[in-house]
């Protein structure tokens, strides 16, 4: 789980979820708890189906 | 648009009763200095202090080295936006005391300021060990958020340095150096033959005190744009950076940017120097993926041949830095990227976080790992006690006899990314 992409790909990472912003992968500060819940919820869900998913190349997944 | 830049040479800072410029010497009167400095009231108390070229001075932590310039003819005023009102500057005349410098000092965040030796191997490394610097030391009130802090000790600097430069308004310049840039259809008519060059001008913006302001604006809420290479003579461009100290471009270095000191120099000999392109480096993807479209964008539409591009910091504004290099690349544009190192100590690891092989023509301004050792000095202006936490120091760095074990990163302007510094090859 990166921001930075770019980086995540040049550094070879197989399974690549990208996140919000540098200072704040997993929340984002200008929005209330609730919603900062609802983002990390969906983002370690995310993380958690790509581990389950068979790669044969670096995947970057966006969804 | 046209500018005379005015060197006043300054060889000697002493306090006395009047503040004035004479036979190269600059006298300050400390108390009105303080008083500036006491007009916030975000200021507990203010001490300034004189650090010479030579003298067996450490300056911890360090936060922005700023130059004294003064209008003297032309539009607006030093520091637009900032400090003078937003006119547009970069033409007319301005006066400079070159060799003088004022340095803020000062805890904000700790371990994201620097140290300037005024001598020994230190000082070999910064270019600010050669000026005569006035020091401000600027205490906060008790209560003071870390950002208010930031804010109010820029703003002092500022205030103090335009006070320098006011004096040398009314007086008759040493030397003086003409830079002009032509609209873009004279410029193209003016050196048809000449490679056309373009300078793309990374800058820190992170946020959370990783931050340049243009004309007052804080960089991370602009978008790449075009501005004239004299504007930035006239502080167009100011540092508001709590940023490891020695790849940050302070204040100083963006009045006297050496990319486009030299640009000008080459103008009309060996290329068409056609402007320069700021652009930043946010914390979001999309930001930098943005800002570097506009940036390839912009080069584009100038018709250039080539872009030289200098970079802010380290790690994701890697980033920042390849995007701008495959995607002005790819549209046909050479590049010549402007970087530093961190290598690790031994120089093996890899010096940037990301790569490209069209990043085929890159100058380093060194390796920030690098652990160098300080000896001890007579007087400390500042705290040495941040020493161990101060990005390059660690448990440790500080020694009981005042020396200082550390990276090279510590030392304000050491890797300079604009190639400012004096560091070179073996």
């Amino acid at each position: 789980m990166c921001t930075i992409v770019p980086i995540s790909l040049t550094v070879g990472a197989n399974r690549i979820v990208p996140t919000i912003a540098i200072p704040h992968p997993l929340g984002n500060p200008s929005l209330t708890l609730e919603e900062e819940r609802d983002i990390r919820r969906n983002l370690v869900g995310r993380a958690l189906r790509a581990l389950e998913t068979e790669v044969t190349e670096q995947t970057v997944f966006e969804k | 648009m046209k500018l005379e830049l005015g060197y006043i040479f300054i060889k000697d800072i002493q306090f006395a009763e009047t503040s004035k410029v004479e036979n190269g010497t600059l006298y300050v009167n400390k108390e009105e200095v303080k008083a500036l400095i006491l007009e916030d009231q975000n200021f507990k108390s203010a001490d300034v202090e004189l650090a010479k070229p030579g003298e067996s001075v450490r300056i911890m932590p360090v936060k922005d080295v700023i130059e004294p310039r003064v209008k003297v003819e032309g539009p607006g005023g030093i520091f637009p936006g900032m400090v003078s009102k937003v006119e547009t500057v970069g033409s007319g005349k301005t006066n400079v005391l070159k060799g003088a410098a004022v340095v803020t000092t000062g805890k904000i965040v700790g371990f994201q300021e620097g140290i300037i030796d005024m001598t020994g191997p230190g000082a070999e490394y910064t270019p600010f060990s050669q000026l005569n610097n006035l020091v401000l030391v600027c205490e906060p009130i008790d209560s003071l958020k870390q950002h208010e802090h930031e804010k109010a000790l820029r703003f002092a600097g500022y205030k103090v340095a335009m006070y320098l430069g006011e004096l040398a308004k009314n007086m008759t310049p040493d030397q003086v150096d003409t830079f002009e840039t032509p609209t873009l259809v004279e410029g193209i008519k003016m050196y048809p033959e000449l490679p056309r060059v373009a300078y793309v001008c990374m800058l820190q913006s992170q946020g959370l005190m990783h931050d340049t302001y243009v004309y007052g604006v804080d960089a991370k809420q602009t978008i790449s744009t075009l501005i004239y290479p004299t504007e930035m003579m006239d502080g167009a461009i100011v540092s508001g950076n709590c940023v490891s100290a020695c790849d940050k471009n302070t204040t100083y270095h963006h009045l006297n940017n050496p990319v486009v000191h030299d640009l000008f120099a080459e103008h009309g000999k060996t290329l068409n120097f056609v402007g320069v392109i700021i652009t930043n480096e946010n914390v979001y993807l999309a930001d930098k993926e943005r800002s570097s479209n506009w940036s390839a964008k912009l080069a584009e539409y100038l018709g250039v041949d080539g872009v030289i591009v200098s970079e802010e910091g380290f790690g994701n504004p890697d980033t920042d830095l390849i995007m701008n290099c495959k995607k002005i690349e790819n549209k046909g544009i050479k590049t010549v990227l402007i970087t530093d190192e961190y290598a690790g100590r031994d120089g093996t690891s890899q010096s940037l976080a990301d790569a490209d092989v069209r990043a085929n023509a890159v100058v380093t301004g060194g390796n920030a790992n690098e652990v160098i050792e300080l000896p001890p000095m007579d007087k400390i202006i500042g705290h040495v006690e941040v020493a161990d936490v101060i990005a390059g120091g660690f448990d440790g760095s500080l020694h009981a006899d005042g020396s200082i074990t550390a990276e090279l990163q510590v030392i304000t302007g050491a890797t300079n990314e604009m190639g400012f510094n004096k560091l070179s090859a073996r």
